[in-house]
């Protein structure tokens, strides 16, 4: 025991944090540039990375657009998709490394929370019991996925807020409760749909997927992830302090109820947001700000912005992947992430036994 | 700075826990809580360092009522080691200190060279210069105590305010901890579990029983056999200790007051 921590007290020659930060951020900057290329430009019809960008340029430049198919696969398919998968992905890092603080709790989730059952209820229940007509069909799963979110999250709140404390345990439990409470409506709900195609659209849904993707769907969760990422960041040190234990944030000026409040709200709503447009994608959320500990370190100046990071590459990736793994179909995103992001999980609970042994 | 807790009430989950106490820190003084579990202390300690509100009464700082203070003015203040461990997050002990600076900072504000200077200078007064990157869930006990106190001091504060900070320490370290404090010069406010040690470090003592001060006074003062057996229940003697002259008190450890000798232990 002495000897191993003299052996480990030498001066150090590692680079500090700060400035491993800045070149792990450089790196990721080069891979999502490189991800949102090969994204667009692989699929059924293979289209060489120079020619993808030539495509944007002419549309960035307001030059007449490429010859007509090539634009339309790159600029009106391929772009979309892959920008709304960057965004989804940075958004559940973001939201993921908030959960884990507000929870004090480093294995927790965004769906932790119960927000994506609500969410997927909503957006069930609008596809099985047929609201929404013709072109307003998206629009109105969506809106009714976000809904749900938002009705979940004010029975979470309520749960969690009774008995005067917004303890980690509390905001847990409710979570898991409330989650596993609305999953069994939704069950209910897909076995009363209608046909096998209705049941297949619900399934897909329910697994996370980013197809169909278009420009005009990118906004909102754009404008969200930024809006999330500059409040989470404005309270990155109370954030920091949180993790140490209420009580030590208290001491340190925090005002541990307000904060938590805050938390729950944007990450309610930034999940809400994310879910409405991809469904829900698991184990992002859990795995990125885990990764990013191992590369940055805890402090959360430096980690959330590099969970936005690694998870829009870890996303961008990941569909790339569900879109032509197989030729003949798209595989459900939720799917490649499970069977990536679960033998990860258990891998980073072994490590963590380890520890505590 | 000096710090009054004047006929102060808290409550958890609507029963008395802290009732009508009223105690001293002077300018520079160590105040010594000492008491069963259960009388108080650590409710005490959070309501000062502001987790908890009082339901009646008031702490004054320097004569300023806390209530009337943010939470970030009286950080600037007050600063605290509760004995809350934390979560894993791959910390490391430069950022656990670094967080001394929270109420001193704007929202998007990084450290300036004086804040670091200030850092260094607390990791160099707890003897752990130098260890700025290992992992603060890495530490032995009393490198984790030592660093929170570091924590505190870069937290430039005029009070400290500990809660048991010797717990689970083995006697080295606990020596080397209460050592660091008494070398402060600093208003403090402490809760000690272990009376020898609280006699030795504190200049003076409130004994808490059920949430009210019972006693309060110079350890000498205080630690009296008829204290042991009234409020700890146990019988001990007070005795003069051959190396420091602190008032040493010796524990019968085979009977509390309340069993006949010779009669079942258990």
């Amino acid at each position: 025991m002495a000897i191993a921590s003299l052996l480990r007290r030498p001066e150090r020659t590692r680079p500090t944090r700060t400035l491993r930060a800045g070149r792990v951020a450089a790196v990721l900057g080069l891979a999502l540039v490189g991800a949102l290329t090969a994204a667009v430009s692989l699929g059924a019809v293979d289209i060489p990375a120079a020619e993808v960008w030539s495509v944007v340029a002419r549309r960035l430049t307001g030059r007449p657009p490429a010859t007509g198919t090539r634009d339309l696969i790159v600029w009106q398919l391929r772009a979309p998709r892959a920008l709304l998968a960057a965004v989804v992905g940075a958004g559940l890092g973001l939201v993921g490394t908030a959960v884990q603080a507000l929870v004090r709790n480093p294995l927790a989730d965004p769906y932790l929370l119960g927000i994506s059952s609500g969410a997927s209820l909503g957006a069930v229940a609008a596809t099985v019991l047929g609201v929404g007509v013709g072109s307003a069909v998206g629009f109105t799963v969506s809106a009714a996925a976000f809904a749900g979110a938002l009705g979940s999250f004010a029975l979470v709140w309520t749960i969690a807020r009774r008995g005067g404390g917004f303890s980690p345990l509390r905001l847990v439990l409710a979570g898991i409760g409330i989650g596993h409470f609305l999953s069994g409506f939704t069950s209910y709900l897909v076995l009363q749909a209608g046909d096998e195609q209705q049941t297949r659209g619900v399934l897909f849904w329910l697994m996370g997927s980013l197809s169909g993707a278009t420009w005009s769907q990118l906004a909102l969760p754009a404008a969200a992830v930024v809006v999330g990422l500059a409040v989470l960041q404005g309270r990155s040190r109370a954030l920091n302090a949180l993790l140490m234990g209420d009580e030590t944030a208290a001491s340190l000026g925090v005002d541990v109820a307000r904060l938590r409040r805050e938390l729950f709200v944007v990450t309610s709503v930034l999940t809400g947001v994310l879910v409405a447009v991809s469904g829900a994608i698991g184990f992002v959320g859990l795995m990125v700000p885990h990764v990013c500990r191992l590369l940055v370190g805890g402090d959360h100046r430096r980690l959330l912005p590099l969970s936005a990071l690694t998870g829009a590459v870890l996303l961008v990736v990941v569909d790339t992947l569900a879109r032509t793994v197989l030729d003949t179909q798209e595989v459900p995103i939720g799917v490649v992430t499970a069977l990536i992001g679960a033998p990860a999980l258990l891998y980073l609970l072994d490590r963590r036994m380890e520890h505590h042994s | 700075m000096r710090i009054a807790v004047e006929d102060l009430h808290v409550a958890l989950a609507g029963r008395t826990v802290v009732a009508g106490v009223h105690l001293v820190a002077k300018e520079g003084e160590i105040a010594g809580l000492v008491g069963p579990n259960g009388s108080g202390k650590s409710t005490l300690l959070r309501t000062v360092y502001r987790h908890l509100k009082p339901k009646a009464g008031r702490v004054l700082l320097a004569g300023r009522d806390l209530a009337e203070l943010t939470p970030v003015q009286s950080a600037r203040h007050i600063a605290a080691l509760p004995q809350e461990r934390g979560g894993d997050f791959e910390l490391t002990v430069r950022e656990v200190v670094a967080m001394g600076r929270t109420p001193y900072k704007r929202a998007f504000a990084g450290e300036d060279p004086a804040d670091r200077e200030l850092v260094d200078g607390a990791l160099r007064h707890v003897g752990l210069a130098g260890h700025d990157t290992r992992r603060f869930s890495e530490l032995s006990g009393g490198e984790r105590q030592r660093i929170l106190l570091a924590r505190a001091l870069a937290q430039q504060p005029d009070i400290l305010v500990l809660d048991e900070p010797t717990n689970h320490l083995d006697v080295q370290h606990q020596v080397e901890l209460l050592a660091l404090l008494r070398s402060q010069r600093r208003t403090t406010l402490i809760a000690l579990h272990d009376l020898n040690a609280a006699a030795s470090v504190c200049d003076r003592l409130h004994v808490l029983y059920e949430g009210a001060v019972v006693a309060s006074g110079t350890p000498r003062e205080v630690l009296t056999a008829e204290l042991m057996a009234e409020v700890f229940g146990v019988r001990a003697v007070v005795v003069e200790h051959p190396l420091t002259g602190d008032p040493l008190i010796a524990f019968d450890h085979r009977a509390t007051v309340g069993v006949l000798p010779g009669g079942p232990v258990r």
